[in-house]
């Protein structure tokens, strides 16, 4: 490889704006104080609460693990499986926020492994549970293993598929503890995840107040614009990674299995989780008020449109199997797609040309 | 793409033939008669469609065609009269058009397990087709090998050596194939999503053109692993000039732009700070002028098009272009268009997409 040193090429701003004749107007240009309210609002009011809670749920996923280990029953497994759903659910809220330190540091992939066509995280997690890999039971150690191993995907393999009754007799099992494991794994990295957006001078201060010697948001148009890109990228993921990657269509090939989360019939609860998120994040941010008073209209149509998504997903039924072949749970499917389009379209093209966004065609990077 | 004083208009009108003018309302046969240069770009319709438009230097529409989904970069062939669209990444298609007429588009779809990064290039005699792609599952670069006389068939591929590859050209002799790889990692299942910003490999590369051996590669020093190296092009010396995007800290004053040839370091041009300020640190598409000696960049996260001098890399001239999307030798200095429809002088109803190619 050939390298040239090249000192001094990269420095730092000055603090002092650029105010001077001349600057161009930015593609966004809105009230800088607006937007830090807005700013502020899904900072205080979605991101930080919804990583805390998850954290919080984390916790007590992995505090009811471990007394399944200590104390095998049935009963302490469905408890074991109904914190992984809640934790699974509490994920799924927050999961929309795609961007700042939950996509360093593999925290996201650590969290959840997905999609994973090739299924290596069940052989991975196979393999450990064959050769009883006693570094799995160690969230430290565990930590430092294939992602595909310590996260969701491998919890609920451990918690619902093939060997695990084994959890409801055997007094702290191999299997268990790895599971009480990767539970921790979870509530560490939530943790970390949680703790930085916390910290008092950190990120959230970057997001709160946009400006020249901000290192993530140089002008408030700049954060208005990524606020909105999560909210279309999150929009987006919904469809086209959580439903259409085993459902696009009738006329289509379905894989119900590979959704995310079939074992533990948590596929539904988990794509609610998402839209709820959303509508939330919409919600809490107040990035209504970033439109004049005759544009508030675009944003009510997408809060109704995710109400109605979130409603209709609790009503597929969680057999995927026969979601994807009964016409009448099609329709569902099909329903869920169209709308998820429709949230997606009024967002990146509603929303985005209402703030400047050029018909919403360069909220995204020109590549 | 365009390199210089080859084609002009005349040029392209031969290589287009009788059929395409004859097919041209009287408005788009001025536009085009009046034209000093030719260009070809993507767009999306207000309607949310996509295609691919030919444009007059003034920034008429010529003529345009319709495609299954948003381009990216372009190729054209003066040698063959052929130019391609290709996908937006993860896109898997590439449409060939014959601006002739005298053969249909022939559409080109990535192999299993590959999609387009939305740039490519031909070769000098227009006889292959090299596009740059995306082995998503190795998380490697890969260099498409497509043969232009036979239905571009893909007849091989070469190793990019790095990950992101995005732009991608030819040296002018032929023998080399000239490579920006961005350094960062994407994947399908995770659509546009950067999933390595914390650990970047950006790089340039000089593959042999006939084998694919590795002639040359440049990494990037520690401080600027977030420089994503994305754009080339060539200027009349041979420079190789490429534009960057910078993924790290956005109050960073990092080098947007740089140059290196054949067996030499990079050198990069040191801006002023409110020019690296109006590019937002960000430069989406770079262009030589070789007649000229110049070279034209574009922004549109703040808004800017600036001209530098291809021999000192000098500031020669900033404009405030809302928007700012692609760029392109014009008959005088650079044509610049934008996603929300401007093209030089003229705004259509469309939104440009990122690149614009030189055809005649």
């Amino acid at each position: 490889m050939r390298m040239i040193l090249v000192a001094g090429l990269i420095s730092l701003l000055p603090a002092v704006a650029f105010a001077q004749a001349g600057e161009p107007a930015p593609s966004v240009d809105l009230p800088e104080a607006e937007v830090s309210k807005v700013m502020t609002a899904a900072v205080d009011g979605f991101i930080r609460p919804g990583y805390s809670a998850f954290h919080r749920s984390a916790e007590k996923m992995t505090s009811v693990v471990k007394t399944l280990c200590g104390t095998p029953s049935a009963a302490n497994h469905d408890s074991a499986k109904s914190a992984f759903r809640a934790a699974a659910v509490s994920w799924a809220h927050i999961e929309i926020i795609r961007v700042g330190p939950v996509i360093e540091q593999n925290r996201f992939e650590r969290i959840l492994f997905y999609p994973d066509r090739k299924s290596t995280g069940l052989k991975q997690v196979q393999g450990t549970l064959s050769k009883s890999d006693e570094t799995a039971t160690d969230p430290a150690t565990l930590a430092t293993k294939s992602v595909a191993t310590q996260g969701f995907g491998a919890l609920e393999y451990l918690l619902f598929g093939t060997g695990s009754e084994a959890l409801s007799r055997e007094k702290n099992g191999f299997r268990c503890r790895y599971a009480a494991a990767v539970a921790g794994n979870i509530t560490n990295v939530s943790e970390e995840i949680s703790g930085i957006w916390d910290a008092p001078n950190g990120i959230q201060e970057a997001w709160k107040q946009p400006g020249p010697s901000n290192p993530v948001f140089r002008t408030g148009g700049e954060a208005a614009t990524a606020l909105l890109g999560i909210l279309v990228h999150g929009a987006e993921t919904v469809r086209d990674q959580r439903i259409e990657t085993f459902y696009k269509g009738p006329e289509k090939a379905k894989f119900p299995k590979q959704a995310l989360f079939w074992r533990s019939e948590t596929t539904w609860p988990s794509v609610k989780g998402n839209i709820e998120g959303l509508a939330a994040l919409l919600e809490a941010s107040g990035m209504a008020d970033l439109l004049k008073q005759s544009d508030r209209p675009i944003l009510a149509s997408t809060k109704a449109l995710l109400k109605s998504m979130a409603e209709l997903s609790e009503q597929v039924t969680p057999d995927l199997e026969r979601a994807v072949e009964d016409p009448k749970e099609r329709e569902k499917l099909d329903t869920l797609l169209f709308q998820g389009r429709e949230v997606i379209i009024s967002l990146s093209e509603g929303y985005g040309g209402a703030i400047g966004l050029g018909s919403g065609f360069s909220f995204s990077d020109g590549d | 793409m365009w390199r210089g004083e080859a084609i002009d208009r005349r040029g392209f009108l031969k290589a287009a033939g009788i059929s395409f003018t004859a097919s041209l309302s009287p408005r788009s046969l001025m536009a085009l008669e009046r034209a000093d240069a030719v260009y070809a770009a993507g767009f999306r319709e207000s309607d949310g469609s996509f295609g691919i438009a030919t444009i007059s230097e003034r920034g008429e529409i010529i003529d345009r065609a319709s495609l299954p989904a948003r381009a990216h970069g372009l190729a054209h062939s003066s040698a063959t009269g052929r130019t391609v669209a290709f996908a937006r990444r993860p896109g898997t298609f590439a449409m060939v058009f014959d601006l002739s007429r005298q053969t249909e588009p022939v559409v080109i779809t990535s192999p299993e397990g590959r999609h387009f990064y939305g740039h490519g290039h031909f070769s000098p005699n227009g006889a292959l087709l090299y596009a740059s792609e995306n082995d998503f599952d190795g998380n490697r670069g890969m260099i498409g090998v497509y043969d232009a006389r036979d239905k571009f068939r893909r007849i091989g591929e070469f190793d990019a050596h790095g990950i992101g590859t995005h732009d991608m050209t030819v040296s002018d002799d032929g023998t080399l194939l000239i490579i920006a790889n961005g350094g960062i990692e994407t994947h399908p299942d995770f659509g546009r999503t950067k999933l390595n910003l914390d650990h970047m490999e950006p790089s340039l590369v000089l593959l042999d053109a006939g084998t694919g051996a590795l002639v040359q590669r440049h990494g990037l020093p520690p401080a600027l692993r977030q420089l994503s190296t994305r754009h080339l092009d060539i200027g009349a010396d041979g420079r190789i000039w490429f534009a960057c995007q910078w993924e790290g800290p956005r109050n960073a004053l990092p080098p947007l732009a740089g140059w290196f040839s054949e067996g030499g370091d990079l050198s990069f041009v040191s801006l002023p700070e409110e020019t690296t300020i109006r590019l937002g640190n960000y430069v989406g598409a770079i262009a030589v002028n070789r007649r000229e000696g110049i070279v034209g960049m574009t922004s549109p996260v703040v808004g800017a098009a600036v001209t530098l001098d291809a021999r000192t890399g000098a500031v020669l001239k900033e404009e405030l272009v809302r928007d700012a999307a692609g760029v392109a030798p014009a008959a005088s200095g650079i044509a610049v268009s934008s996603y929300d429809g401007q093209f030089n002088e003229t705004r259509s109803k469309v939104a440009w997409d990122q690149h614009i190619v030189r055809l005649g």
